[in-house]
């Protein structure tokens, strides 16, 4: 259908003049803008499902880094399960099968009196819908001590990329016997069990390099979800390696020093071989800077088109959004973005709205060949996500289940990145 | 519905109501494609393509019926209704042709 790909054309010309010479426009029938910041899970999947929606949609992807690193999986990648490589995901497919104009620039500001996007190059990106999905950002002196620099000691990695490689290089030169210390955040925060499966995973790295080697969650939190599923799986697979400390005992995590790799409570100081140290989070920091941020540091949303409750015509989706019960993660950004991209497409065209159906589904690793899966459907209800349904493995299942979900975990991600990224 | 609607609106409505439908499929279909690959491609998760209608039909109402053995396809194909199985099973067994 096209003899010349939109992305070469767009990075040569800019995307306003590609709107004004495509055949479409050419013919007198306009088609609609969108362009959509953001190219994690959420942002890639609004604007594949956008661009290959019956509805005629130019979709602009607006993402500075040419390759996407999964979150998800990258725990395994940090117990040694899997290359780094295997995590990267670029945006060719996008571009080519989707015809997907992908810039890869930062946006700078939005001006949603001009309906206009600013990239960090200088040009300007005009829009008839917009649609942010600014992941998370770090909240600022979250805990004391913990800045830019000692991020390079102690690193998070929570956001998949170098962070991970850090990470990943320190618990490779562990000493054995050295403690490993895992600092979880206040809610919410991005993949509520990955701290937990990041303590197991890295346990059965241990158990074959490092066996006396200990593990310490210090926690914000005093109870987490599948908490007996996990406790269950630490007792049989790492006994005596993991310990879990809820804020009630500690009184919470208040600083970190970087120089002597310690984190401090209220009542001690942790002195670790190995510090991941995971700061509280709120919304990326454009959706700040653009004003679709309300106190609590998150994005109010419409639950059905996802559009922003604080300035209409901005979409947001994924990790960045508040307003119900659906938890921060990649599938969750997933099935947002489809909503929201059904949602602008039958705007635009005028035609009809399908209920849109809202899920989570997980697969958590306790150990290599033990996953444990859960499922939750979330429907809108007096302008919130509401979980209407819930259902998680238990204790009790069967390790010939478990393997199953460990192996149904890689066919996900398999089936997951491809429906993401093309 | 009121019965004194002209013709040529009836005619109307059924029109949008037949292109509305692979619309429906496909928008359920995107449900799909979040764990099971479209392409027909994958492992550790069963293919659903290539499967025919009537037996993608029967899976789900089976899914829909009882937790085990699949607690998410349980929770999946209980948040759907009649209409909305026979849409997705028509929609996803047609992309196996």
């Amino acid at each position: 259908m096209k003899s010349w790909t939109r992305r070469e054309f767009g990075c040569l010309t800019g995307a306003g003049l590609l709107t004004a010479l495509s055949p479409r426009k050419a013919r007198g029938q306009a088609k609609a803008r969108v362009v959509v910041i953001g190219g994690g899970i959420g942002g890639a999947t609004v604007a594949k499902y956008l661009a290959s929606s019956a509805t005629a949609v130019d979709v602009t992807l607006v993402e500075p880094r040419q390759s996407y690193t999964t979150c998800f999986f990258s725990n395994l990648y940090l117990a040694g399960l899997r290359p780094f490589e295997s995590l990267g995901h670029g945006y060719e497919a996008l571009a080519r099968q989707y015809g997907i104009t992908v810039i890869h620039e930062s946006a700078a500001a939005i001006d949603p009196a001009a309906n206009t996007v600013a990239l960090n190059n200088g040009s300007k990106l005009s829009y008839d819908r917009l649609v942010v999905a600014p992941g998370i950002a770090f909240r600022d002196r979250a805990l004391e001590g913990y800045d830019d620099a000692a991020m390079e000691i102690m690193p998070h990695a929570w956001n998949a990329g170098p962070q991970s490689k850090l990470l990943r290089r320190q618990l490779e030169s562990m000493e054995d016997g050295g403690l490993f210390l895992i600092v979880v955040p206040p809610d919410p925060f991005r993949c509520p069990p990955a701290p937990y499966e990041r303590a197991s995973l890295v346990a059965s790295y241990f158990q074959n390099s490092k066996p006396k080697a200990k593990i310490l969650i210090l926690d914000a939190k005093d109870k987490f979800n599948a908490q007996d599923v996990f406790q269950d799986a630490w007792n049989r697979h790492y006994p005596g390696m993991i310990e879990w400390l809820p804020a009630q005992f500690t009184g919470g995590v208040t600083a970190v020093d970087p120089k002597t790799r310690s984190v401090i409570t209220a009542g001690a100081t942790f002195k670790a071989a190995v510090a991941n140290v995971v700061p509280a989070q709120m919304a990326g920091r454009l959706a700040q800077q653009a004003g679709l941020t309300d106190q609590s540091g998150w994005c109010p949303v419409d639950p059905v088109t996802f559009e922003s409750a604080l300035q209409p015509g901005i979409h947001l989706v994924g990790d960045a959004i508040i307003g119900g019960d659906m938890p921060k993660s990649a599938f969750c950004a997933n099935s947002q973005a489809k909503a929201c991209a059904f949602a602008i497409a039958a705007d635009l065209a005028g035609s009809e709205r399908f209920p849109a159906h809202l899920f989570n589904t997980c697969y958590t690793y306790l150990a290599p060949d033990d996953a444990f899966s859960n499922a939750i459907s979330f429907q809108p209800v007096d302008g919130k996500l509401k979980r209407v349904l819930n259902f998680v493995s238990k204790v009790e299942e069967g390790a010939d289940i478990r393997r199953k979900a460990a192996r149904a975990a890689e066919g996900w991600y398999d089936a997951f990145t491809q429906d993401v990224f093309g | 519905m009121r019965p004194a609607i002209a013709a040529g609106l009836v005619l109307l409505v059924s029109q949008s109501g037949a292109a509305a439908e692979p619309d429906q499929g496909a928008q359920l279909a995107a449900t799909c494609a979040s764990c099971h690959r479209l392409d027909g491609g994958g492992t550790g998760i069963p293919s659903i393509i290539g499967l025919g209608e009537e037996r993608l039909k029967s899976a789900l109402l089976a899914y829909r019926a009882s937790e085990r053995p699949n607690h998410i396809m349980h929770a999946i194909a209980l948040s759907l209704s009649d209409e909305e199985i026979a849409s997705v099973a028509r929609y996803v067994a047609a992309q196996g042709k």
